[in-house]
């Protein structure tokens, strides 16, 4: 309401959107009925909603005093009973009808204190004695305690000889202690007084503070050492880490795998006899947990190489080559791959690799030279833009010149043979040396 | 409701510099004034017996005659406009030497004036706040109670250490409480509302202090500061003045120093500032000069001594380079800057409330109000203080509330309906003697 108010005065437009919305509330305000007692306009300042606060009640503001009350103020002694002696302050209060208002000053609740117990001298004697502490002394901090209600701080800074805070305490509390068992009529009221219970341990209070203050007292420039540091160690296990799992792939004679394999080995049997059964989830996690051990399963590792060795191969060379271990009666994951037999089998797939490759390179040759034989008239000029093919370096076993083809299932696929129609002579590699 | 009872007490507070005196429940002395005497000796003035006739107020030249043979009847001016005034002969002298009250005759002077002159109220009907520095000693108060008591016969008494009054006036019960007054700076930590004596820090740099330090660089530099009664102005032509010197050969050295000190006061009030990095003069070589306009029309440029005397409170060995302060070379190795003692008084304290003091820093005090003081405290307590102690530096932004934190912690006091119990009566005064006061005002 009062929004759409100050819009009005500042002359601003109202968007539909809020007309609308004033015609949906301005009902919904018209059910509220405004409370009596403030004006309209009032009401609206605070949204046209109660206050959240409890505030003073609407009723009261407009009540006029009761007619037969006579208030004045008066300037009168005030009676205390917290003060001991008679002095005499005045103060203005609030008279109704000639009757000064009755009952102790209002304030004079506020005058607590501690109880602090007091011991006669024969008490002393009997019980309280102690080699560190002189009767002087404990008699003046009881007498301090009770000045300055139990703040050990304070009595500590007040105390005429340097006593710590826990020495002055403990005296404090194993006194206390020592008059209430003496004074007790029985040993069961005590078991519930929160002295007995739980008893003041000086050692353990010292322990506390010292841990304390060496936590406050580290300055700033140590804190930043410690914490470059920590930062500089962080970094070199992580390069120590990072350098590990680089060093992986290429060349599995590690110093840590080799360490770690004789361990390995007798977990790995039970893994690669059912390796199919472990879900690849279970083998993850596996892995993962024993990598932070700096733990390599071999045939993961293996895995892993294998899948570099044949990352540039396409899928169905992939296939051919796993078909050809099985034709030659080759397990694909070796059964105990050691060292050696892990070599090995590596070798043989990059050697398999190598003869798919040349079976392929041989086929193509013998169609160039069919079609050449057969084709004059289709014979297409050599052109030095037909000879442009991609001939990258060929690697050792690892790499093959990159034939997008397979891995294209369009229409555009081509297939592994050339057609005639394509001379694309290749360059000797240099595995066919 | 609230817990406010007044009771029409007066509180006072006597610094070294100003003393503040007015009514409790108020939210600013009435009475603000410096707290020097002017006093021409008696002797001296029977001599010039003519003129000091005419110069002085009230003839108390016929009580000087008879008691020539002593030492001589001393006339004394408190307040501002009594000081203001040249007289003959008249020589300044503070009460107050090192924090403690040296001249007990100057302080009933100074409270006599205050009462009578000032507040116009008669001390038998209102009972007395006084604030008292933390470091007092037990025959000091004895003293104070005594003048009290037996001078002005007050109804009752109450004396307040100063930290505790700055604490209450920003509603704290436990603070460290960093004074930064006229003629010292002090460090307290307040517990509780109770002062820790044994960690009280204190060194004698204040803004008296850093004002003379300003001084002597600026004379060294050959500005001369002219007192404002040295010289007349006349207007030669419309807009323009020719400053002409007045002689004055009877003004004592002390006065003079007196005035000079109120015009330097005023300079580093304002234009001086603390330097946000430790001062060096290598950088602060070619810093901006600003300029301020003297009384006689002489203007001065003042560029690095903005950012140099400030920074003696944080670094006091500078002072050593200040021409003229050699005096105090002595006095200032064992001294240390502002952040040290901070830490030092920290230090002093119990582990278990140190960092409930690390977080509740405050500011109080006169030279509290220089520019960038509080960043720059903070910043050098953030840098030397643990990281696990969250350092807060806390200060009003209202400068008067500053300067006069402990009298308006006073007023809080005395108003308060709880505090009436504690007022140190004078039946009790009357029935255990002055020393019970260490009983009842901890």
């Amino acid at each position: 309401m009062g929004g759409t108010d100050a819009k009005d005065i500042l002359g601003l437009p109202k968007t539909p959107l809020s007309l609308t919305q004033e015609k949906k509330s301005r009902p919904q305000k018209e059910s509220h009925r405004k409370p009596d007692g403030i004006s309209r306009e009032v009401y609206a300042l605070t949204g046209g909603v109660a206050p959240l606060m409890p505030s003073i009640d609407v009723t009261h503001l407009k009540r006029p005093p009761p007619p037969d009350e006579k208030v004045a103020w008066q300037w009168l002694p005030v009676k205390s009973s917290a003060r001991k002696d008679d002095l005499q302050l005045y103060h203005w209060v609030r008279v109704v009808n000639d009757v000064p208002p009755t009952g102790d000053y209002s304030f004079a609740k506020y005058n607590k204190s501690v109880d602090v117990l007091k011991y006669t001298d024969d008490e002393y004697e009997n019980h309280l004695t102690d080699p560190v502490w002189t009767k002087e002394e404990t008699d003046q901090l009881f007498e301090l305690c009770e000045r300055f209600d139990l703040r050990f701080t304070v009595i500590a800074d007040r105390f005429p000889l340097s006593r710590t805070v826990e020495e002055l305490k403990d005296r404090y509390y194993s006194v206390t202690r020592a008059l209430l068992r003496a004074r007790a009529q029985s040993p069961a009221e005590l078991a519930n007084h929160p002295l007995i219970k739980e008893p003041y341990d000086m050692t353990r209070d010292r322990e506390r503070k010292r841990a304390l203050s060496m936590v406050l007292s580290q300055s700033r420039h140590q804190e930043k050492k410690d914490a470059e540091i920590l930062a500089e160690a962080k970094r070199i296990t992580e390069m120590r880490l990072a350098a590990r799992r680089a060093a992986e792939p290429d060349v599995p004679a590690n110093e840590n795998i080799g360490s770690v394999s004789p361990s390995s080995n007798s977990q790995l049997p039970a893994t690669a006899v059912a390796p199919s059964t472990l879900t690849m989830a279970d083998y993850a996690s596996t892995l993962a947990s024993l990598r932070m051990l700096h733990v390599y399963l071999r045939t993961y590792g293996l895995e892993q190489m294998v899948q570099a060795a044949s990352s540039a191969v396409g899928l169905r060379t992939i296939k051919r080559v796993e078909q050809t271990l099985q034709d030659l009666g080759v397990n694909l994951k070796p059964k105990v791959p050691t060292k050696t037999v892990c070599d090995e089998h590596l070798e043989l797939r990059k050697e398999i690799l190598t003869l798919l490759n040349l079976q392929k390179q041989l086929q193509y040759k013998e169609s160039e030279g069919s079609s050449h034989r057969e084709g004059t008239y289709g014979a297409m000029p050599d052109t030095p833009k037909d000879r442009v093919f991609a001939s990258e370096p060929f690697g050792f076993g690892a790499e093959r010149p990159i034939k997008k083809e397979p891995k294209r299932k369009g229409p555009g696929r081509q297939s592994d043979t050339p057609s005639p129609a394509h001379k694309r002579p290749r360059k000797l590699k240099a595995s066919d040396l | 409701m609230y817990g406010g009872d007044e009771v029409s007490a007066i509180v006072v507070d006597l610094g070294s510099h100003t003393c503040k005196a007015g009514y409790a429940g108020e939210d600013a002395p009435k009475a603000v004034f410096p707290s020097v005497v002017g006093a021409i000796d008696g002797v001296e003035a029977m001599d010039v017996d003519a003129d000091s006739a005419k110069n002085n107020s009230n003839s108390e030249d016929s009580k000087t005659n008879e008691s020539d043979k002593e030492k001589g009847k001393r006339k004394l001016y408190v307040g501002s406009q009594a000081l203001n005034y040249r007289r003959d002969h008249m020589e300044i002298l503070s009460p107050i030497k090192d924090g403690i009250v040296s001249d007990w005759d100057l302080v009933d002077n100074i409270w006599e004036h205050a009462f009578r002159g000032c507040l116009m109220i008669d001390p038998k009907e209102h009972p007395m706040l006084l604030a008292e520095p933390p470091l007092n000693t037990q025959q000091q108060r004895e003293k104070a109670a005594e003048l009290m008591f037996e001078k002005y016969k007050v109804p009752a008494l109450f004396m307040a250490k100063n930290p505790v009054l700055t604490s209450f006036a920003t509603g704290r019960a436990t603070s460290l409480v960093v004074d930064c007054g006229g003629g010292s700076t002090t460090i307290s930590p307040v517990h509780e509302g109770y002062v820790l004596q044994k960690a009280v820090v204190s060194a004698p740099i204040g803004g008296e202090f850093l004002t003379d330090c300003l001084l002597k660089s600026l004379e060294s530099k050959g500005i001369k500061i002219r007192p404002r009664y040295s010289f007349k102005r006349k207007e030669v032509r419309p807009g323009e003045f020719q400053v002409e010197d007045v002689g004055v050969p009877d003004t004592t050295e002390s006065y003079k120093l007196f005035c000079q000190r109120m015009i330097v006061g005023d300079i580093k009030d304002s234009i001086c500032r603390v330097p946000d990095t430790p001062y060096d003069d290598k950088s602060y070589a070619n810093i901006p000069t600003t300029s301020y306009e003297l009384p006689d029309g002489q203007t001065l440029e003042i560029g690095a001594d903005r950012f140099k005397i400030p920074d003696v409170m944080f670094n006091p060995s500078i002072v050593q380079t200040i021409p003229g302060m050699e005096k105090y070379g002595d006095m200032i190795p064992t001294v240390r800057g502002l952040p040290h003692m901070v830490m030092e008084s920290i230090n002093k304290c119990d582990v278990d409330i140190r960092r409930e003091l690390y977080s509740s820093i405050l500011l109080a005090g006169g030279t509290s109000s220089m520019q960038q003081l509080k960043e720059r405290l903070e910043k050098d307590l953030i840098e030397e203080s643990p990281h696990s102690a969250r350092v807060k530096v806390l200060a009003s932004g209202n400068t008067t509330e500053r300067r006069f934190s402990v009298w308006i912690g006073g007023s809080i006091l005395a108003s308060l309906g709880s505090f009436q119990q504690m007022w140190f009566s004078k039946s009790e005064y009357e029935e255990h003697g002055a020393s019970y006061i260490q009983r009842k005002c901890p």
